[in-house]
């Protein structure tokens, strides 16, 4: 159709004045900016007063970036409670969506309210452009025991806050009793069963399950060609995430962390980047050989998430997928199903083989830039309470699983008990993202608290056990590379043009190597590409910087 | 066949054998495109009402499955839908009507051959279709000028769209007969008054299409609010309508996201319905009102008026 | 000039002056093209004024908005030219001239760019062009004013749908293994379709659901155009003898080529626009080989890792070549069809 005469920071360029009934994702209406991104002078606001009446009462303007589901903020018990302890009265702002593409207008134009809170809603890479719009923390810990004490206990809580030059203007969170990983590994086991197989202890044995899997009825249905033997997340364009294959670099020891993401981790100190890796050669080549023999998804490069999801719902009672990756078995596979699977530990990838096995790591107890001050703050001082409050034990609970009374018994000083959903309908996850800001808010669950955990959580706990003895083969100190690598603005813009032409080819290559093979031939002439499009450079960064941060 | 082969007059005309095998050319051609259509669409609505899981591995192609009206029952027992159709009637009515306000006599103008400045004018106009400052000077701007937050900025900033002032240029430069000009000034009529009383009702199937994409305009427009408007009252339709579909599908972005592990694997399941109900819920009240803009299409608009 | 303002009155001076302006373009040294002293310039724009203040007073509102709203924050484009640098304001980065420019140019995807985004955007436009003209005219052929109704009102539907489902919908209908047409191919012997993995079935499945979307939609201003013809035109044509498809090429298609010629001009200057968030959705690592366009290129590293002046850069440049279009297609126009923009 004709396309674009529209001004360039319209949304979507669009023949006619009009175009489509909704837009879809936050990410594409940042793509109008396009031609825009330009910046204001910080100064516009010129409001830093630096005297701020500590009388107490004053009105603080926070933004909050969370959930859709989650109701409003006024709603929540403990924001009454917090009010009066920190003795601010809160203005909220709530952003549910396209958070990404408000706030580069919100920040370029210098125009930020005192405090911003949200699950990563400020990022490193915003702070290394738009530092000066916020507060160095740094030295207002006095103003902040609750955050000081979380530094204090809490391994790496400072490192993540902490800028190179030490100034810290995000504050992580941290909740103990998360599973650090998010991707647990599941299989049918009674498919398993009713066919007679044994749980597969390496790559050969799970490709002939996966194989009877795929030629025999395993779901018993009556129909032999409904079974799906293997599906993983689509993977995207831009690297990896949870879900995907990447998992099974697992079984030939190479630790990677957050799923994967665009392929560069440490292995005893040393900087690398899995994608041209042979171990990835390996998982490359197995991947193909279950493809070719049409154990995997045939959708499975195409598909989007939700369909993903859908299909392994099956129906009824009826499973239709072998082997996948999934946060836990019901969230996966549904209610219904996930009675049918079980969790397993990666299996190595040949018997007897002496690499160790490891899961990825993904930092998911410990989350970094939960919130942050604005340097034009008129009211600094109830801002640093308020945000002291945020990290109190009472407090953290309550942001986390929601209030006291509807969503959690507080039975004693340091005993809560998660309840479950109070409408009887919904999930427990849906009714804490329902009830509060959970995982989104600035918080800090202390170790030695004595909580019983809602069921989804408590599942996600169980199901990581038998990925226990991989994750510990994972040594912190240096095989896993932080995802809070503090790098100046000319290092960042040199790793994304860099990346963004690797993981063009990658992803690509990826694609290709599992449909159509071709991996022995291709492999030296694709790691030659990626040499020159700048994979050296990078490594040697992240390398640099891995090792300001460890040393 | 939607032709005219089987009209008597048509017959008696002594129509050809051409005639007639373009006849039902043109039917098959129709009924195809109708179809190719129509399919999709329907599609939508089945799947509206159909268990997603089924939609997702392609089990429903005719008949709905699984019925369930849970999509509908989440998008209109959300309070919020009401202000968000209130405020987007109110933005579309007043948006359209300055829209055509500020449009149809700059069009007109610079239809006029004699209007020296109208090629530079033109130009002036066309420029800004291609480049603009970007969105921080813009949000600087409306800043300064207050309409941030503002419900102006739904219908002040967008008052004119210029491919549209180019559609309306076109169609008045090659629709109304020079003559009617002349006679009329020869009868003292000005500018002004004959743009009135004589170009506008000649002109009723442009104004008709121009006034259609500029309401169709303001009722998606989705952008202004989420860059520009901050206070969830003055939020229109759009917005409302994507957060409630947002808030079901959770987290397509796999359960990860940061810390978004969770999110209700239940509400995600209906992700994809309530996508669907949401078009149907979106687009109907436009849909209804297209028939009382059709009727300017049709032949005989024109009848009775001088053409050239 | 000025006797006959002065005998017939200012309005009719409108008319007549038409001629005169136009005459004295193309005549040299005709006083008004001619040097001019500041007196008789200053007496030409009075006279201007004087007879054309109705029209001026008509497109004020316009120009002002656009002044304002338009014009006024353009200042940010500099930022293509300049170092992204918050503390020191748009205006305060550094100047690096073309480096972002040359980043872009020099990249090793810039051809693969280059060649998809054209691919993908010269295809939609031709196909995008003519297919709402061929409905239009076949729609205006329907007898029958409610089947014409509701065959308009059909076609025009899918406009409504949003790009997310758009796609959604694609991957439903060609899932290789539950998609229908895939299995309505294979009773044709077509096996082995993977349309949505393709690189080479990219264009195609891109403009034919374009099409399917936006025809009908698009063809409403030409149902417009066409609902002005003068029935007599036709009453003629008929009494003559004319067929039908006789009557579509010589009554229809000319009352339709001066808004063809206009909407044409428009679409030139989106040659290199590929629609962003459509693509973008219809990506997967089997078809980026044809499917990664210089937006979404730009999404990836201006906006996702707030290259703010890569972004710019990148946005300057195509909208530059897509305005250089915009002006070569006009300026052929106005040569062979004597339409134009300006």
């Amino acid at each position: 159709m004709a396309r674009s005469i529209r001004p360039a920071w319209a949304p979507t360029p669009g023949p006619r004045p009009a175009r489509r009934a909704l837009t879809s994702t936050v990410a594409f209406a940042a793509a109008s900016t396009l031609l825009l991104a330009s910046c204001s002078s910080g100064g516009d606001d010129a409001s830093d007063d630096g005297a701020d009446g500590s009388g107490g009462g004053e009105e603080l303007n926070i933004l909050v970036v969370k959930h859709p589901l989650t109701k409003k903020m006024s709603e929540m018990a403990w924001v009454a409670e917090i009010e009066e302890a920190a003795d601010v009265s809160i203005k909220w702002e709530e952003v549910t969506a396209d958070w990404d593409q408000k706030k580069s207008t919100m920040l370029a134009a210098g125009d930020t309210p005192d405090l911003i809170i949200g699950a990563n809603a400020i990022t490193d890479s915003d702070l290394a452009t738009f530092r000066t719009l916020f507060e160095d923390l740094s030295d207002d810990m006095d103003a902040l025991p609750n955050v000081q004490a979380m530094f204090d206990e809490v391994d790496g809580a400072e490192a993540m806050a902490s800028q190179a030059d030490g100034t810290v203007y995000a504050l992580p969170s941290w909740k103990e009793f998360w599973p650090q990983a998010i991707t647990r590994q599941y299989i049918n086991q009674q498919w398993l069963d009713n066919l007679g197989l044994a749980m597969p202890t390496n790559w050969d044995e799970l490709f002939d399950v996966l194989v009877a899997f795929k030629e025999q009825d395993a779901n018993g249905n009556g129909d032999p060609n409904d079974e799906i033997p293997f599906d993983w997340s689509p993977v995207g364009t831009t690297g990896y995430g949870y879900f995907q294959p990447t998992a099974l670099l697992g079984s030939l020891g190479l630790p990677i962390t957050g799923g994967g993401g665009t392929g560069y981790f440490v292995e005893d100190g040393e900087v690398g980047n899995f994608l041209a890796d042979e171990r990835w050669k390996e998982v490359l080549t197995f991947l193909n050989r279950a493809y070719a023999a049409g154990l995997v998804n045939q959708n499975v490069i195409t598909q989007d998430y939700s369909a993903y999801q859908s299909v392994a719902r099956g129906s009824g009672d009826t499973a239709s997928v072998g082997f996948s990756w999934g946060w836990t078995a019901s969230d996966r596979f549904g209610a219904q199903l996930a009675p049918q699977y079980t969790s397993m530990a990666p299996v190595p990838a040949e018997a007897g083989q002496d690499a160790p096995l490891t899961w990825s790591y993904d930092f998911e107890n410990l989350t970094a830039n939960h919130i942050v001050v604005s340097a034009q703050t008129k009211a600094k001082a109830a801002a640093l309470r308020l945000v002291n409050a945020f990290y109190d034990q009472d407090t953290s609970v309550q942001v986390l699983f929601g209030d006291f009374g509807t969503n959690v018994t507080k039975v004693d000083d340091n005993t809560y008990e998660v309840l479950p959903p109070a409408d009887g309908e919904s999930d427990p996850s849906t009714w804490k993202w329902t009830s509060t800001l959970a995982d989104a808010g600035p918080l800090w669950i202390r170790e030695g608290i004595d909580l019983t955990l809602p069921t989804d959580l408590a599942e996600a706990v169980e199901q990581s056990i038998p990925l226990e003895e991989a994750v510990a083969n994972v040594d912190p100190e240096t095989d896993v590379l932080p995802p809070f690598l503090k790098m100046s603005t000319e290092d960042l813009s040199t790793i994304s043009l860099n990346n963004s032409t690797i993981l063009n080819l990658t992803q690509t290559k990826f694609a290709e190597f599992v449909t159509a093979g071709g991996i022995e031939d291709g492999w030296d002439d694709y790691v030659a590409q990626l040499e020159s499009a700048g994979l050296p450079q990078n490594v040697e960064l992240y390398q640099k910087y891995y090792d300001e941060f460890s040393g | 066949m939607t032709t005219t082969t089987l009209r008597p007059t048509t017959l008696r005309r002594g129509r050809t054998l051409g005639d007639l095998l373009f006849s039902i050319g043109l039917g098959t051609f129709i009924v195809l495109v109708l179809f190719a259509t129509l399919y999709p669409i329907y599609f939508v609505m089945i799947a509206s009402v159909s268990d997603p899981t089924l939609v997702a591995t392609g089990k429903v192609w005719v008949i709905p499955q699984g019925l369930s009206t849970f999509g509908y029952e989440q998008i209109l027992a959300d309070p919020r839908i009401w202000t968000g159709y209130r405020n987007t009637l109110l933005y579309t009515v007043v948006g359209t009507t300055l829209n055509l306000v500020v449009t149809l006599p700059a069009a007109y103008a610079l239809s006029r051959r004699e209007f020296a400045p109208r090629k530079f004018l033109m130009f002036f106009f066309a420029f800004t279709m291609f480049f603009s400052g970007g969105l921080i000077p813009i949000y600087l701007l409306y800043r300064d000028l207050n309409l941030l937050d503002n419900w102006l900025v739904f219908v002040i900033p967008s008052a004119l769209n210029v491919y549209n002032l180019i559609i309306a240029r076109a169609f008045f430069e090659n629709s109304l007969p020079e003559e009617l000009f002349e006679a009329a000034t020869l009868d003292g009529v000005g500018y002004l008054q004959f743009f009135w009383r004589m170009a506008i009702p000649l002109s009723k199937a442009i104004i008709a299409v121009i006034g259609l994409y500029y309401l169709v305009q303001h009722w998606n427009d989705f952008f202004t609010g989420l860059i520009f408007v901050r206070d969830y009252e003055k939020q229109p339709l759009q917005i409302v309508l994507r957060d409630i579909l947002l808030s079901n599908q959770a987290f397509a972005g796999g359960a990860g996201g940061a810390g978004g592990s969770g999110g209700g694997a239940y509400a995600q399941q209906f992700a994809d319905q309530i996508k669907y109900g949401v078009i149907i819920v979106s687009t109907l009240p436009v849909l209804l009102f297209y028939p009382f803009v059709q009727k300017y299409f049709e032949k005989g608009v024109m009848v009775g008026s001088v053409k050239g | 000039m000025a006797q006959i303002r002065d005998g017939a009155g200012r309005k009719v001076g409108g008319v007549v002056a038409l001629t005169l302006d136009e005459t004295a373009a193309k005549v040299p040294g005709s006083p008004v093209v001619g040097p001019m002293t500041k007196g008789r310039r200053r007496r030409a724009v009075s006279r201007h004024l004087r007879t054309r203040w109705q029209l001026w007073l008509m497109v004020a509102p316009a120009v002002a908005v656009t002044l304002v709203f338009a014009y006024f924050p353009m200042y940010g484009i500099q930022l293509a030219f300049r170092e992204f640098d918050f503390t020191a304001g748009l205006t305060g980065g550094e100047w690096v001239g073309m480096k972002y420019f040359n980043q872009f140019f020099t990249s090793p995807l810039f051809w693969d760019l280059m060649r998809n985004t054209v691919a993908i955007s010269l295809t939609t436009l031709v196909v995008g062009f003519i297919a709402p003209i061929v409905l239009a005219l076949a729609v205006n052929q329907v007898v029958g004013l409610r089947r014409k109704r509701f065959t308009q009102t059909a076609t025009y539907l899918p406009h409504f749908i949003s790009i997310v489902v758009v796609v959604g919908m694609l991957q439903v209908f060609l899932s290789p293994t539950t998609g229908v047409i895939p299995n309505f191919l294979s009773f044709f012997g077509v096996t082995d379709t993977n349309y949505l993995g393709d690189p080479d079935a990219f264009v195609p499945v891109y403009v034919i659901s374009e099409v399917w979307q936006h025809c009908g939609w698009n063809s409403i201003i030409y149902l417009a155009a066409l609902s002005s013809i003068d029935t007599h035109l036709y009453e003629a044509a008929r009494v003559d003898g004319a067929s039908r498809p006789q009557i579509i090429r010589h009554i229809d298609l000319p009352a339709l080529i001066p808004t063809m010629v206009v909407l044409f001009i428009l679409n030139m200057g989106g040659v290199l626009n590929a629609g962003f968030e459509k693509v973008f959705l219809m990506q997967n690592p089997l078809n980026l080989s044809a499917s990664e366009v210089i937006s979404t290129y730009a999404y990836k590293i201006g906006i996702l890792q707030s290259q703010f002046s890569y972004a710019t850069a990148i946005g300057l440049f195509n909208t530059v070549i897509n305005f250089a279009f915009l002006v070569l297609t006009n300026q052929l126009a106005k040569k062979f069809a004597n339409t134009s923009l300006w």
